[in-house]
C-alpha cells in the first residue's frame, strides 16, 4: 500500500502543475522559516501595531521603484542615525560636539517632511542644548532649530538622564520655531515675505530645499545639503546617546507604505508564516478528524453510522461564513477560535466521502480475510482500510489547504483578524477601510491579495497535479 | 423511497440545522455573558420610554424615580435576567425566530427606525435580488460551456477552461471585486465604485431602473465569475460520466441526431446530480455574497454584517446569522424539489 503513496509523490512531479506547485511551497516555506528566525515572536502587537515605531516613514508613500516608470522623480526617504559626533572641539567650559550629515537631494520635489530625534542625552550641571543647522548647495546657512534639554527636577540626583526610554523626536517641519527661523531667512536673503501661518501650510520644506521665484512659488534646489547638529556640553562628564535625522520621501522602500507610515514589505512577510500555519494545521487537523470517522462510519456501520451520518449532515448544511462571522464577533478575534471553527465546520464532507470509499473496501476480499484470520477491527481499519484511502486523504488536506487560508483572508477582510498575528488579509482590510480603492492606493490593495491568491493556487497546483492518480476517471482525454 | 418521504427526510434534516445553529448562537451568546447584555439593553429601552411617559404625569422627582425603579424590577423578573441564562433558553429562540431583539446600537434602517428587525429585513429584497440574480446567470453559463465542452472533450479549449475553473477555486471573489472597482471604476470611470443608486436618485421608473442595473453589474460579474467555473466543470463531468452509459450507446445506434441524444438523453439523466453539485455550491454563494455586497457597499445583509462588526451591534449580527442561516435552509429546501422533480428514478 506505500507503493500506492509513492506512486502519488511520482505522478505529482511528473506533471506540469504538480513541479509548478512543489516549487512554490518550497519558496513559501524557505520564506516563512526566515520569517520565522528573524521576526520578534510579539511582533504583531508590539511593533507592527505601534504607531511610534513608524512615525519617521512617509504616509501612504507608493514603493520607491515607481520613479523608474515616471519621468518626475519623487524623494526617497533618508535616515541619518549616529551615535559617534564627526567632531569633538573641546573648550574651556564648554565641549562642542558636531554631527553632520550630507543629504544629497536629487528629486524633484522636496522632501515630505524633516525630523529630529535625539536620544540617551546625560548631563550634570547646566542642561545641553542641541542646535540644528543646514547648509544649503547654493551656500545659504539657515539655523532651523534650538532644543534645551529639559532642566533638573527638584531633588533629582546627578547625572540627570534624559530621553533614555523614549527618544525625543521633533517634527522639524510642523514645528513653530523651524517656521519662523525660515520665514526670517526668505526675508532676508530673498527679500520674500510669507506669513508664518501660510508658511505652516504650505509647509517649510519647499522654502527650505528651494528658491523663491516671482511668481511666488518654489523651485526645487537640488545639490548636497549639509545638516549640522551642535551639541553644546557644559560638563565633560555629559554624553548624547544617538541623533537621528529624517529627510522623509514621498515614496518608500520596495512595497511602500500604508497610512500609518508602516513598511508594508515588512507586515506583507510577516503574513508568510502565518497563512502556512492557518492553512496547514486546519487542514490536518481536519483531515485526521474526518478521516477516523468516516473510516469507523463505513467499517463499524449500524448505529454509529447513522449518528456520524446525521451530525455531518447538519454541520455540512450550516451556512459557514455567517457562523464564522457570529462566533468570532462574540469570542473575540482569536486565530486559534478561528481555525477551531474551521475545523468544526470542515471534517463531514470529508467524512461522507471517506464513508462511502471504505463501504466499498469492506466487501473486498484483503479485509474479509484479515477478519477471517482473527484480526481486530482497529487493527483493520489501521492496517488494512486506511492504507486504501491514504493518497486519496492526502489529496484532500492539500485541497483544504487554500480553503482554510482563504476562510482566514475573508474574515480578516471583514475585520475580524486577530490583531496579534498581522495577515494578508487584515493588511487589505485596513487599506479597504481606509478608502484605498477610491484613491487609488494600488500597492496597499494588491500586494496582500495577490500573496493570498499565490499561496491558494499553490495549494490547488499541487492539488491538480495529483489529481490523475486520484481520479484514474479523469486521466486525460479518456 | 417516496417522493413524499424523501422530501419528509430532507425537510427534516434542514429543520435540525435550522434547530442546531439557533440553539449554537444561543449557547454562545449565554456563556459568554452577551446575552445578558442583550436582555439587559431591552430593559433600558422600555425603562426609558416609561420614564418619559410618566414624567407627563408624575411631577414629583423623587416619586417618579420610585415607580421607575419599581417598575425595573418588574421587568427584569418578567424577563428572567435574575436567573441563569439557560433558564431563558425557550424565550431567546422564541424572540430570535421573531426576530424580536429590541433596538440596534448605532445602526439606522433607511427610513430611520432603530429596530433590529426593520433594519434587517429592509435589506433582505437586495440581497434577495443580487444573490438570485448572480446564480440564475451562472447556472445557465455553467450548464451552456459545461455541455460544450463535454462534447469536446480533451481539446485545448477543454483543458483551459479546466484549468481555469480550478485556478478560479484559488480567487477570493471579494479581491476580483476590488480589481474590478479600482481598474474599471477608479482608472476608467466605466462603473460607479458601489452603492445601489446614484445620488440624487434619478426621476422616472425607467432611468432609476437603469441606475440599479448599472450599480449591480460589477457585483453581479464578480458573483458569477466565482461560481460559474466550478459549476462548468461539474455539468461537463456529470455529462461525461453519463454519456459513457449504455443506453447512450443504443440511442446512437439507433442513429438519434447528436444533439437529440444530448438534450434527450443526457441531459436529462445528468440533471439531478448537477443540481446535487449546485446545492453544494449554494453555501459558497451566501458566503461570496457577504463579501461582495461589503467591497461593492452594496446596502444588503451582507454590507450590513460589515457595518454592524465596526458599530460592534450584537443584536444586529445575532438577527443576520439567523436570517442568513433561514435563507440557506430555504434555498436548500427548493432544491431539494427541484431535484426529485427532476429525477423520475424518485418521482415514480
Amino acid at each position: 500500500m506505500e507503493e500506492r503513496t509513492r506512486n502519488l509523490f511520482k505522478e505529482l512531479l511528473s506533471s506540469g502543475s504538480g513541479k509548478v506547485g512543489i516549487a512554490f511551497i518550497i519558496a513559501l516555506i524557505i520564506i516563512s522559516l526566515g520569517v520565522i528566525i528573524i521576526y520578534p515572536p510579539d511582533f504583531g502587537l508590539k511593533y507592527w501595531s505601534n504607531p511610534v515605531l513608524w512615525a519617521d516613514n512617509p504616509r501612504a508613500a507608493p514603493p520607491a521603484w515607481t520613479n523608474l516608470f515616471s519621468s518626475y522623480n519623487q524623494a526617497e526617504t533618508v535616515i541619518f542615525e549616529t551615535n559617534i559626533p564627526t567632531e569633538r572641539i573641546p573648550g574651556v567650559s564648554t565641549t562642542k560636539v558636531l554631527y553632520t550629515f550630507n543629504l544629497n537631494h536629487k528629486a524633484d520635489e522636496p522632501p515630505s517632511f524633516i525630523s529630529m530625534t535625539v536620544g540617551n542625552i546625560k548631563y550634570n550641571n547646566r542642561p545641553p542644548v542641541l542646535i540644528v543647522n543646514i547648509e544649503r548647495p547654493d551656500g545659504n546657512k539657515i539655523e532651523l532649530y534650538r532644543l534645551i534639554v529639559p532642566g533638573p527636577l527638584p531633588n533629582e540626583v546627578t547625572p540627570f538622564a534624559r530621553f533614555s526610554e523614549t527618544p525625543f523626536r521633533i517634527q522639524l517641519s510642523g514645528n513653530h520655531e523651524v517656521v519662523s527661523a525660515v520665514s526670517n531667512f526668505l526675508k532676508q536673503e530673498f527679500d520674500v515675505s510669507i506669513s508664518n501661518q501660510d508658511l505652516l501650510l504650505s509647509g517649510v520644506d519647499i522654502a527650505v530645499f528651494g528658491t523663491p521665484q516671482d511668481d511666488g512659488k518654489f523651485d526645487v534646489l537640488m545639490g548636497v545639503y549639509k545638516i549640522q547638529v551642535d551639541a553644546f556640553l557644559y560638563n565633560e562628564d555629559d554624553s548624547i546617546g544617538s541623533v537621528k535625522f529624517v529627510a522623509g520621501g514621498s515614496v518608500h522602500g520596495f512595497m511602500g507604505t500604508d497610512t500609518l507610515g508602516r513598511d508594508l514589505s515588512i507586515g506583507l512577510l510577516f503574513g508568510f508564516p502565518v497563512a502556512l500555519f492557518i492553512g496547514l494545521v486546519a487542514s490536518s487537523i481536519t483531515t485526521v478528524i474526518g478521516t477516523s470517522l468516516g473510516i469507523i462510519s463505513g467499517y463499524i456501520g449500524g448505529k454509529t453510522d447513522t449518528s456520524i451520518q446525521r451530525a455531518a449532515d447538519i454541520f455540512t448544511n450550516i451556512p459557514l461564513l455567517p457562523i464564522l462571522i457570529f462566533l468570532s464577533f462574540i469570542v473575540g478575534p482569536n486565530l486559534f477560535i478561528i481555525i477551531l471553527i474551521l475545523i468544526i465546520f470542515s471534517w463531514p464532507g470529508l467524512t461522507i466521502l471517506i464513508r462511502s470509499m471504505v463501504l466499498q473496501i469492506r466487501s473486498g476480499q484483503l479485509v474479509e480475510s484479515s477478519i477471517t484470520l482473527g484480526a481486530s477491527r482497529l487493527r483493520i481499519m489501521l492496517r488494512h482500510i486506511f492504507p486504501q484511502t491514504a493518497p486519496f486523504v492526502f489529496a484532500q488536506m492539500i485541497f483544504f489547504t487554500p480553503s482554510a487560508i482563504l476562510a482566514e483572508a475573508a474574515l480578516s477582510f471583514l475585520g475580524l483578524g486577530d490583531p496579534s498575528l498581522p495577515t494578508w488579509g487584515q493588511i487589505l482590510e485596513y487599506g479597504f477601510r481606509n478608502g484605498g480603492i477610491y484613491v487609488g492606493y494600488w500597492w496597499w490593495i494588491l500586494p496582500p491579495g495577490i500573496l493570498i491568491v499565490i499561496t491558494a493556487m499553490t495549494f490547488v497546483l499541487i492539488a491538480l497535479g495529483m489529481e490523475p492518480i486520484i481520479n484514474p476517471r479523469l486521466k486525460r482525454g479518456h | 423511497m417516496g417522493a413524499a418521504r424523501l422530501l419528509a427526510i430532507k425537510g427534516v434534516t434542514l429543520f435540525g440545522v435550522l434547530l442546531v445553529s439557533l440553539l449554537l448562537v444561543i449557547v454562545v451568546l449565554g456563556a459568554t455573558g452577551v446575552s445578558d447584555r442583550m436582555m439587559g439593553s431591552i430593559v433600558n429601552e422600555e425603562v426609558r420610554e416609561l420614564r418619559q411617559s410618566l414624567a407627563i404625569t408624575i411631577r414629583d422627582p423623587i416619586e417618579l424615580e420610585r415607580v421607575v425603579l419599581a417598575e425595573r424590577e418588574q421587568l427584569v423578573e418578567f424577563y428572567g435576567l435574575d436567573n441563569p441564562w439557560y433558564t431563558r433558553l425557550p424565550d431567546m429562540v422564541w424572540r430570535i425566530l421573531r426576530l424580536d431583539l429590541g433596538s440596534a446600537r448605532t445602526l439606522k434602517s433607511f427610513s430611520g427606525s432603530t429596530r433590529v428587525s426593520d433594519i434587517v429585513l429592509e435589506r433582505l429584497p437586495n440581497t434577495v435580488i443580487l444573490v438570485t440574480t448572480a446564480l440564475a446567470i451562472s447556472s445557465v453559463l455553467g450548464l451552456y460551456i459545461g455541455v460544450k465542452l463535454a462534447t469536446r472533450v480533451g481539446t485545448t479549449l477543454d483543458r483551459g477552461v479546466s484549468y481555469i475553473s480550478a485556478a478560479s477555486y484559488a480567487l477570493p471573489s471579494w479581491w476580483v471585486g476590488i480589481i474590478f472597482i479600482m481598474i474599471l471604476s477608479f482608472q476608467f470611470h466605466i462603473f460607479p465604485f458601489g452603492g445601489i443608486t446614484s445620488a440624487p436618485v434619478p426621476s422616472g421608473f425607467l432611468n432609476r431602473t437603469f441606475d440599479i442595473m448599472w450599480h449591480a453589474t460589477l457585483p453581479i460579474i464578480t458573483l458569477t465569475l466565482a461560481s460559474v467555473g466550478s459549476w462548468a466543470y461539474v455539468v461537463r463531468t456529470m455529462v461525461l460520466n453519463t454519456a459513457q452509459e449504455d443506453f447512450v450507446t443504443v440511442a446512437r445506434a439507433k442513429g438519434l441526431p447528436e444533439n437529440k441524444i444530448m438534450n434527450r438523453h443526457i441531459i436529462r439523466v445528468a440533471a439531478p446530480p448537477i443540481v446535487t453539485n449546485l446545492v453544494l455550491g449554494l453555501t459558497a454563494s451566501f458566503g461570496g455574497a457577504i463579501l461582495t455586497e461589503t467591497v461593492f457597499n452594496w446596502p444588503g445583509m451582507g454590507r450590513l454584517y460589515y457595518d454592524a462588526i465596526f458599530a460592534l451591534d450584537e443584536n444586529v449580527i445575532v438577527a443576520l446569522t439567523f436570517i442568513f442561516t433561514l435563507l440557506y435552509v430555504g434555498a436548500r429546501f427548493i432544491l431539494e424539489v427541484l431535484y426529485i422533480l427532476l429525477d423520475p428514478r424518485v418521482r415514480y
